[in-house]
């Protein structure tokens, strides 16, 4: 997947070896989704044996620096213009652990909802916070600043997505509970009127 | 340190008997200065009863409600309106600015009505209009400016004045994603330099903004994040 | 299946659209009821004024009773022996007979058959005497008790007469002198006398023809032999028109009952009375032009109402147009509204009129000398008052439509709440009609050919000119706020942006006040003519009462000095003309030619004689002297206004007529020395004094003539002196100079003009500000969110009143002058073509800057303090 295609990118820039791809990559995509350098060599190596890198001898300082060859600029461009498959649901694992904490009794589906929300808008004020520090330096101006701060964009609306999807699944809960609550049964704890949580200081 | 807004066990009940509403329940909510807060919640949630009285628009069935110390309950429509000249700057979501008259005479509204003359009002129009970005179009009407611009003169009238809070209800409503981060850019800004403020929305994205985000449903606070701020913010206060 | 017809479909479009009217009325209920109020009220005014007005005037038919009681007619001699009549013979008459002749009971029963009931009746003027002295009284002697005379007397109080002593009386009679039990003393005054006939009152009754004339009913013979043609009730069956032609053969005059109350047709007339009235041209024109007028102002007045409701439903508009409707689906909608409105103002105000009216006769009966006939309800008329509704909320509607279904629909359903620029054209093509009214008024008003069709066209095309001028003075304004103010910026500004609205409200104010500063000029510049061509009797401040050959005048100084104390009376002598069945008549010759000296006579002779001219004649110093000085040396002083007075040698003529037959009894001719005297007046009191010792040269007797009185006697003071001198055989008439007095008419007028200009203005005023603050209400939020005080509100109302009235005062202002210039011409031209302009400055001032500031006092009093403080929803 990405990180294959991700390092190809790269390299088409410029030749370059592991440490500098790894360093290059984080720059242009933050720490959202962090690499170590054995995963870079170990990617570097199958692109060798799949031909569409070599290594092209080693810099002053001792580095192997590796460069693309013609099949792997034909990958990337197929990557770049082949869209993104969304065969997987991407947080399969919060659907999974709502889906078995509506199943299971004894569980309160409601704070789980709510611990989430907090967590996931924490990480969405964070982004948001780096974005604005991006855009402080946006002063700059550079190509790979513009791409940090799409990087963030995608990060902020999927987390937004979630707090929404969380917002709904409450919101279904809580009809289903009143509906139920009429037939007489009340298997969910009770998230009609909710109490106040904390107050604020 | 006091906060600049502190609403202390909140109701506001709307009509009488049968058909009565709890539109707030019992709330107590604060903003500090230098710290911008968001409301989330869905339709209903109470969000802009909480936002009106906290602008001294609406009073509150029960409770108090403080701008910088001064309780609003205690305080009679002209003081009210007075506190809305002098210390509460309001954005709504439709920007609300007044067709007849021009963005720095829109922006010099509040001051002038607090009795400052017309050229010192106009003056301090002038500067705030700079501070968002359009003293170019100082003497445009609002028919002929868009969205964006309107909403900048908006923010532009409810700072002017060095007033402390700021209540902004759904400001980027009716704006596109990239105008309306302009605008909270512009209100986290405010904050930044030493205002409260209260930011209603019902999108998490624009909510982000805020060093805090309080959700509301049914009148009631459920859930808040970021609170740990309000203790580094003191730190940084007493430092 | 079949397709809808173009008609169909016309008809299925005004299905809906008033449906869509309807529906809105009720939801927009308090702008509904304004509109109704506006074109409700003028409806009701004249519905109530023609109610009161038919009720008042009492036509033939419902007078019969008043005129004949029971009796089938009433039959009365008119002095000849052939007559023509119309059906009303007080309507017209004509004598065909040449020979004077009394009628008598004879004729009519020749006439009508013998066996028919006869009530002889008399009516005449006789005097009484009331508390104070001497009065008028209508004496009617006949039987009051029978049968045929009821209904021409109601008892109140009291009883009939049974015997000639006795006599009934009216309340108006009572009030000035005696009452029930008292003695009534009626005089009967000819030339051989006076007769004194003392009656006890015995009953009250009113009268059924007057309520303020004195009134007084005795059996026939009580006060002697009536001075009057002999009248009879003719009672039996009715009196055909044959009936009463074949009494006009023998000189008899008939009111009859049938043909009063159901004429013949018109040919039945003789030629000869027939009377083709010409249609007043004059009383046409303005008739026109007030109808025309009030339409204009009750349009504008209504106007912005429909403005504001185009507006409110411009986004249902537009989305009918962007959904496919036609422009005339759009001005449908709009036009809908003013038919609902115009016809339920319309039958609204009809009805409340008819009740006001109701209310409204006994109110009008209270001021009016006669009785009312029956309530009564001109269904015509008021038909035509509703329709007059009906026209004006349609046309008010009709520029609201036009301008809704030109609407952008993008602009709309961008929520941009402004209008589009001015016309470029319209305030040209005003100025064109302004032009052209100046015209017109000035033609019309010209010295030769005056018309007043020209007049009132002048007066239309300038206030249509300045309608027009409108909108383009509204949004100068509006660019000119900048350095008002804040209230009175938002609203100039608001207005600017709101011309539907502001517009016709601005034209209302405007069209108010022109019509009040034309109406002023054309009454002050009548009443200053009036003053020009005023002529005092005698110097101002005297009162002079003329004293006859057969008065004492010590009696006569005796009243004065009684009822005038301290006062200081002065006879004054002069020729007496009247002798003992002779005249003496005094005249200058120059040239052969007699002399014209036009002069009042006020001081009961043209000539005087003394030895100083009597200050009452009002002369200036220095002619006083010359006057004097002209005496003293026994010459004859002639007093005039005119330049070319003749003097030197004139021939004095002495002409003695007698009175019976006209006979000149003697003639004497003398030279004398006249000198002619300026006199500031044009009508002297006097023509001349003669000094005495000319006077006995001519052979003329000298007399006191009058008694002057100073300083000025009160009018109340002058009308008990009056009756009293009425007392005093030969006393003439007192007559108080006291200058020239303004009709307090014209007083009247120019307050009800001010008060009526005051309303008309405050109605559009209050329309157009209560209409802009509901549409500003979003504004007035905004302001409460950014902190106004509640007295934010008031202020944008009183700027707001202020704008439309001050702008609607300043356009209107001038253009009353066009026709008022136009009106006051003809009004006070004199004999020599020279006109007058008297602008009553103090009223224009009122109208121009006081009322606009009281009215914006008023609005901001009256305006409701608080704002509304939800946050607006878009």
């Amino acid at each position: 997947m990405s990180v294959k295609h991700a390092l190809l990118a790269l390299l088409e820039q410029q030749p370059m070896y592991g440490y500098q791809l790894r360093a290059e990559f984080e720059r242009r995509t933050g720490t959202a989704w962090p690499l170590n350098v054995g995963q870079v060599y170990t990617t570097l190596t199958r692109l060798e044996r799949d031909g569409l890198a070599v290594a092209d001898g080693e810099d002053d300082e001792g580095h192997v620096v590796y460069r693309i060859t013609d099949g792997g600029r034909d990958e990337v461009a197929t990557w770049f213009t082949t869209p993104v498959a969304r065969t997987q649901p991407p947080r399969d694992e919060l659907a999974i652990k709502l889906a078995l904490a509506v199943t299971v009794p004894g569980v309160d589906v409601g704070t789980v909802i709510q611990q989430q929300r907090s967590a996931t808008m924490a990480s969405l004020q964070d982004y948001t916070r780096l974005k604005r520090r991006a855009a402080e330096a946006a002063d700059r101006a550079e190509r790979a600043d513009l791409a940090w701060s799409l990087v963030l964009d995608s990060l902020v609306f999927g987390a937004e997505a979630e707090i929404r999807w969380l917002d709904h699944c409450e919101a279904r809960l809580r009809r289903a509970a009143v509906e139920q609550g009429r037939e007489g049964a009340r298997p969910v704890e009770d998230v009609p009127v909710p109490r106040p949580a904390r107050g604020s200081r | 340190m006091n906060p600049v807004l502190q609403l202390a066990d909140v109701t506001r009940v709307h009509g009488t008997g049968a058909g009565e509403v709890h539109a707030l329940r019992g709330i107590s909510f604060a903003a500090h200065a230098g710290e911008l807060v968001a409301v989330m919640g869905p339709s209903g949630s109470g969000k802009s009863t909480l936002l009106t009285i906290a602008g001294g628009l609406d009073q509150p069935t029960a409770g108090a409600v403080r701008v910088e110390g001064t309780d609003l309950v205690g305080l009679g429509q002209q003081e009210r309106a007075r506190m809305r000249r002098t210390s509460i700057g309001y954005v709504f979501q439709g920007f609300n600015l007044i067709p007849a008259l021009t963005a720095a005479e829109n922006v010099a509204l509040p001051r002038e009505l607090d009795g400052v003359p017309v050229r010192t009002a106009r003056e301090e129009a002038l500067r705030a209009l700079e501070e968002v970005g359009i003293a170019d179009l100082a003497e445009r009407f609002p028919d002929d400016m868009s969205g964006g611009q309107q909403q900048r003169v908006a923010i532009a009238r409810a700072v002017v004045g060095e007033r402390r809070l700021i209540l902004a209800d759904e400001p980027t409503g009716a704006l596109d994603t990239e105008t309306g981060e302009g605008i909270l850019e512009l209100l986290r800004a405010r904050c930044d330099a030493g205002a409260a403020g209260v930011l209603v929305t019902h999108e998490a994205r624009h909510a982000a903004w805020a060093d805090r985000v309080v959700f509301l449903r049914d009148g009631v606070v459920v859930d808040e994040t970021g609170t740990d701020r309000v203790e580094g913010l003191t730190e940084r206060a007493d430092a | 299946m079949r397709g809808p017809t173009p008609s169909g479909a016309r008809l299925a479009g005004w299905r809906i659209a008033l449906r869509l009217a309807r529906r809105e009325a009720l939801r927009r209920r308090a702008q509904t009821a304004l509109m109704l109020v506006l074109v409700c009220l003028p409806v009701l005014a004249v519905a109530a004024a023609a109610v009161v007005w038919r009720t008042a005037d009492v036509s033939g038919a419902e007078g019969v009773e008043r005129r004949m009681g029971t009796a089938a007619a009433l039959v009365y001699g008119s002095g000849t022996t052939e007559v023509l009549q119309s059906f009303d013979p007080d309507g017209a008459t004509s004598w065909v007979g040449e020979e004077e002749h009394v009628a008598t009971v004879t004729e009519v029963r020749q006439v009508l058959g013998a066996d028919r009931p006869l009530l002889p009746i008399a009516r005449e003027y006789l005097s009484y005497v009331t508390d104070r002295g001497v009065g008028d009284v209508v004496v009617t002697q006949t039987d009051l008790a029978a049968p045929l005379a009821r209904g021409l007397f109601r008892l109140e109080g009291g009883r009939l007469p049974r015997t000639t002593g006795e006599v009934v009386v009216n309340p108006a009679l009572a009030r000035r002198g005696p009452g029930l039990g008292d003695t009534l003393t009626a005089l009967r005054r000819t030339s051989d006398g006076e007769t004194r006939t003392e009656l006890r009152i015995v009953g009250i009754v009113e009268s059924a023809t007057t309520r303020d004339e004195a009134v007084a009913g005795v059996l026939p013979g009580a006060v002697g032999t009536p001075d009057a043609p002999p009248q009879w009730l003719v009672g039996g069956d009715p009196v055909s028109w044959d009936d009463v032609r074949a009494l006009n053969a023998v000189g008899l005059l008939a009111a009859s009952r049938q043909v009063l109350s159901d004429p013949p047709p018109a040919s039945a007339l003789p030629p000869e009375v027939v009377s083709d009235e010409p249609v007043d041209e004059t009383a046409m024109t303005a008739l026109v032009l007030v109808a025309t007028m009030v339409l204009l102002e009750v349009v504008l007045l209504a106007g912005p109402a429909f403005a504001v409701r185009a507006r409110a439903q411009a986004r249902t508009l537009a989305l009918v147009a962007a959904a496919g409707g036609t422009p005339a689906q759009a001005r449908r909608t709009v036009l809908a509204s003013g038919v609902v409105v115009g016809l339920l103002g319309g039958a609204l105000g009809t009805v409340l009129g008819i009740g006001v009216g109701a209310l409204l006769v006994p109110v009008a009966q209270r001021l009016q000398g006669t009785w009312f006939g029956p309530f009564e309800v001109p269904w015509t008329v008021l038909l035509g008052v509703a329709g007059f509704g009906l026209a004006a909320a349609v046309l008010a509607a009709v520029v609201p439509a036009y301008s809704a279904s030109r609407n952008d629909v993008v602009a709309v359903l961008a929520g941009r709440r402004g209008e589009g620029r001015t016309s470029r054209r319209s305030p040209v093509l005003g100025l064109v009609l302004i032009g052209a009214g100046v015209v017109s008024g000035l033609v019309g008003s010209r010295a030769s050919g005056a018309s007043p069709a020209l007049v009132g066209a002048s007066a239309l095309l300038s206030v249509v000119g300045m309608i027009l001028l409108v909108a383009t003075s509204v949004t100068a304004v509006g660019r000119a706020a900048r350095r008002f103010p804040l209230a009175l910026r938002f609203a100039a500004r608001d207005a600017a942006r709101h011309r539907t609205r502001t517009v016709p409200a601005v034209a209302a104010v405007g069209a108010t006040v022109a019509g009040v500063v034309a109406l002023g000029i054309a009454l002050s510049s009548q009443q200053a003519a009036d003053e020009r061509d005023y002529d005092p009797q005698l110097a101002h401040g005297y009162a002079a009462t003329p004293v006859g050959g057969d008065a004492d005048p010590e009696t006569v100084r005796g009243v004065l000095a009684q009822r005038v104390p301290g006062a200081e009376i002065d006879e004054i002598a002069g020729v007496r003309g009247a002798g003992e069945g002779t005249w003496t008549d005094l005249s200058l010759e120059l040239d052969g030619e007699p002399l014209v000296l036009p002069t009042f006579g006020s001081l009961g002779s043209s000539f005087l004689v003394g030895t100083s001219v009597p200050a009452a004649v009002g002369l200036a110093p220095a002619e006083q002297a010359a006057a004097e000085e002209a005496l003293a040396a026994g010459r004859l002083v002639v007093l005039g206004r005119s330049a070319d007075l003749p003097g030197g040698r004139l021939r004095a003529v002495v002409q003695v007529t007698d009175d019976a037959t006209q006979e000149v009894l003697d003639e004497r001719f003398r030279d004398v020395d006249v000198t002619s005297v300026r006199s500031p007046v044009a009508l002297p009191a006097a023509a001349g004094i003669v000094p005495p010792t000319l006077a006995d040269e001519l052979g003329l007797t000298t007399a006191t003539t009058a008694l002057v009185v100073a300083p000025t006697i009160s009018e109340a003071a002058q009308e008990d002196l009056a009756e009293a001198l009425a007392t005093v055989a030969g006393a003439g008439e007192l007559y108080v100079e006291r200058g020239f007095v303004p009709d307090s008419a014209v007083r009247i007028l120019q307050w009800v003009l001010a008060v009526l200009g005051g309303v008309m203005m405050l109605g559009g005023t209050l329309t157009a500000t209560f209409l802009a603050l509901s549409d500003a209400r979003p504004d007035l939020a905004t302001m409460a969110a950014v902190g106004a005080r509640p007295r934010t509100r008031r202020r944008v109302a009183a700027a707001y009143a202020l704008v439309v009235g001050l702008v609607g005062a300043l356009l209107g202002a001038p253009i009353g002058f066009v026709p008022g210039l136009a009106v006051s011409r003809p009004l006070s031209r004199d004999g020599d073509g020279a006109t007058l302009l008297a602008v009553p400055w103090p009223l224009v001032a009122v109208v121009v800057v006081g009322l606009p500031l009281l009215t914006a006092a008023a609005v901001g009093l009256c305006a409701r303090g608080r704002l509304p403080l939800v946050a607006r929803i878009d």
